[in-house]
């Protein structure tokens, strides 16, 4: 006798059909992913091997842009600058976001208020955020130096100056992207029992300790996602740099990305550009597979 | 009822695809033509209206005009020729010639312009050389910019100075800034006690960007140095006129202190009487004629040293390469037009190209040209280099702007300054 399919008994509503039925419904995701992500990425690769400007047919040159950029000073500068970039931003804004997220999670008076406010900017576009940070921190009608000449200081000419033009950006990516941060360690928080801190601070634990034995611990797997999005994301900082400086005074605010749209799109050197992009790729991989050694997504004991 | 309500449905469905194809069914298509341009200023409003006014004289052609900043739209129009859509018609400046023909994709012009009745002698020399590059024609020339300085003349008066004489010569010119220049007590550079922390009036502003660069090769071209070797392969000038002209321009910032140090924004500083002159070029015009309650005056790039010369380049017309021999001819007729109306272009601020235009009455009449016209004739345009968007591009790591900014911003010995700008513009002339 026959046995009747499932479906007859009204458990499985859809089901039992072809294998590559739920493959049917990932494919919309896959042809724009393929399309618009991966084929650029192959492409960008096989490009990098390449001497290009976008019209003409490229051709092909083995591994010279790669041996030219190791004798490109300005290369390294941008290599330089971007892990000044990181380190001026990076702890500030996960440690930052971390102080925020444990402060807005406290039932304190106006606390949906101040959350909407620490994210409100990263609802910003870049371009806007940029514009608007040029004009606060104008050497001579800007905000900021409105406020330090009141208290005899300044006028600092923020952006034009070699010293002050990369901290000046990366007060600006700060304000703009620390809501970000502060929202996914406040998720992170929320699923931790708050039973645990509880029975802590029962058993005598002040609140250092309970941060520290508890908290910190339990919030692991966030502060792992958090670390390496803001390492992602500050490492590939290009838009606040583009809109702010364009890169300079000098070179002194030339990142990765800054030197490698300056190569790729304003000189068309598309395969130098590349390969400059490709090298990025390799950084930020060395630096996720060293954040994975040191500092474990797991929560152990 | 309900069938009622569907055919009512499907008569709406039916005119809205009908409608749109009926009046071109009366008369013939009118041909559409794309012309790009970078001006996104007050002088883009002027070219809407010329394209306006040509469309409207010309029913067989509708031109739509795109404005974009230069830098994006290089990116597109070789992103457009490599798709085979470029622009019918494109504006550029002559530094980009060089490059662009030798990416193969500009239409050689030549018996075009003749055949459009244009000669060498319609035009201002340098003009129609800058649409030269190896011997070859590329384009029509529609006008040209150079530096020339604006002069706030209630301020000039009320620092005890003579309308009547604005500067001419580097010395002069010093000396209004010092003038022009005013500390919180009161005191000029020169006076006892000045105290450059609290200076809330500048003499000058003016740009520290490739424009820093522009001055200097002005202030080199005064004496008598090329820039770059004839062969294109190297640079050509002395050490000590390079540090000269480093030098005077270091001095405006840092010790004379006439220019604030790390300016952002002159062309703002001049609106908001931050600072009473400002060095610039003729593109500020329609937006200085806007602001209420400024008046200004301006007068020729400071003769430093012993010949006169002002870094200036030109908006030019050309036309990309495209197999369409009806479009093509359609795009000459286009730019035709509108230099044969280069006094209209004259709005704009930029300084007509066709001589005709630049002594018209009408062009004449329009306020504040003076510096700029009596500087048009010693304006020296950038050599002309394959490699000039890598050398003359105006973003940050370019060896120009870096040099520039070394000197103006970071008060680098111009020694120094002069060592790195040659060490690096020689390496891109010696790449490939």
């Amino acid at each position: 006798m026959k046995v009747l399919p499932q479906r007859a008994h009204g458990h499985r509503l859809v089901g039992g059909g072809s294998p590559f039925t739920p493959y049917l419904f990932l494919l919309p995701y896959l042809v724009v992913f393929v399309l618009f992500r991966f084929g650029p990425v192959v492409g960008g690769f096989l490009t990098s091997f390449t001497s290009w400007s976008i019209v003409g047919s490229p051709k092909f040159v083995g591994l010279a842009n790669y041996r030219a950029l190791v004798h490109d000073p300005l290369f390294f500068t941008s290599v330089a600058n971007t892990f000044y970039f990181l380190f001026l931003t990076a702890p500030t804004l996960i440690v930052l976001g971390l102080a925020f997220a444990l402060l807005l999670n406290r039932p304190i008076a106006g606390r949906g208020a101040a959350r909407v406010l620490i994210f409100a900017p990263y609802a910003m576009m870049s371009a806007v955020v940029g514009i608007l940070w040029t004009w606060i921190l104008d050497s001579n009608f800007g905000l900021l130096n409105y406020y330090l000449a009141k208290v005899h200081l300044g006028p600092i000419p923020w952006l034009s100056s070699q010293i002050a033009a990369m901290p000046a950006i990366a007060l600006t990516t700060v304000w703009w992207t620390i809501g970000y941060n502060m929202v996914i360690f406040l998720a992170g928080l929320q699923d931790i029992p708050p039973q645990l801190e509880e029975s802590a601070r029962i058993d005598g634990a002040g609140a250092w300790q309970v941060l520290r034995h508890i908290t910190i611990p339990l919030l692991r797997p966030t502060t792992f996602v958090v670390v390496m999005l803001t390492i992602i994301n500050t490492f590939q900082v290009f838009d606040q740099v583009y809109v702010m400086t364009g890169g300079g005074p000098g070179t002194a605010t030339l990142t990765l990305v800054q030197y490698l749209f300056f190569q790729a799109f304003q000189t068309f050197k598309l395969g130098y550009g590349s390969a400059i992009a490709y090298v990025t790729f390799a950084l930020l991989l060395l630096m996720a597979w060293l954040q994975q050694r040191l500092l474990p997504s797991e929560v152990s004991a | 009822m309900r069938r009622l309500w569907s055919l009512a449905l499907c008569l709406v469905l039916v005119s809205f695809v009908v409608a749109p194809s009926l009046p071109p069914a009366r008369a013939a298509a009118p041909m559409d033509l794309a012309f790009w341009g970078g001006w996104t200023g007050p002088d883009g409003d002027v070219m809407h209206q010329m394209v306006d006014q040509f469309n409207k004289e010309h029913p067989d052609i509708r031109v739509t005009l795109t404005t974009l900043q230069w830098t994006p739209l290089f990116d597109k129009l070789l992103t457009s020729v490599r798709a085979g859509q470029p622009p019918d018609l494109m504006g550029m400046h002559s530094q980009d010639i060089s490059q662009f023909s030798t990416l193969g994709i500009l239409e050689p012009m030549g018996s075009m312009v003749t055949g459009a009745g244009f000669k060498a002698s319609d035009f201002m020399d340098v003009a129609w050389k800058g649409t030269f590059y190896k011997g070859t024609q590329y384009a029509i020339p529609l006008d040209m910019h150079m530096h020339a300085v604006y002069v706030n003349t209630d301020m000039w008066k009320q620092a005890g100075l003579n309308p009547a004489k604005l500067p001419t010569t580097g010395d002069d010119f010093v000396a209004a800034a010092k003038k022009l220049t005013v500390d919180a007590a009161g005191r000029h550079p020169d006076d006892p006690g000045f105290d450059p922390k609290t200076i809330t009036q500048y003499g000058v502003g003016m740009m520290n960007n490739h424009h820093g660069f522009y001055m200097w090769y002005a202030l080199l071209a005064q004496q008598g140095d090329p820039f770059i070797a004839p062969d294109f392969t190297r640079t050509a000038f002395s050490d000590a006129k390079s540090n000269a002209a480093w030098q005077w321009l270091q001095d405006l910032v840092f010790k004379y202190h006439v220019v604030p140090v790390g300016e952002t924004n002159p062309y703002q500083d001049f609106v908001t009487k931050h600072v009473a002159m400002l060095i610039d070029g003729p593109w500020e015009i329609p937006g200085l004629n806007t602001v209420k309650g400024l008046h200004w005056d301006t007068t020729t790039f400071p003769r430093v040293f012993a010949a006169p010369a002002a870094w200036g380049s030109g908006h030019l017309l050309t036309i990309p390469k495209q197999n369409d021999k009806a479009r093509e001819q359609a795009a000459l007729t286009l730019a035709t037009w509108i230099v044969q109306h280069d006094q209209e272009w004259g709005n704009s601020g930029n300084l007509p190209a066709l001589l005709s235009a630049r002594t018209s009455a009408a062009f004449r009449a329009l306020p504040g040209r003076r510096g700029f016209l009596e500087e048009q004739a010693y304006e020296i345009m950038l050599p002309d280099v394959t490699q000039s968007a890598q050398l003359y591009s105006s973003a940050a790591p370019s060896p120009i702007v870096v040099a520039a900014q070394a000197a103006l911003v970071r008060d680098v010995p111009v020694a120094q300054v002069t060592q790195e700008l040659r060490n690096r513009v020689n390496a891109i002339l010696a790449a490939p």
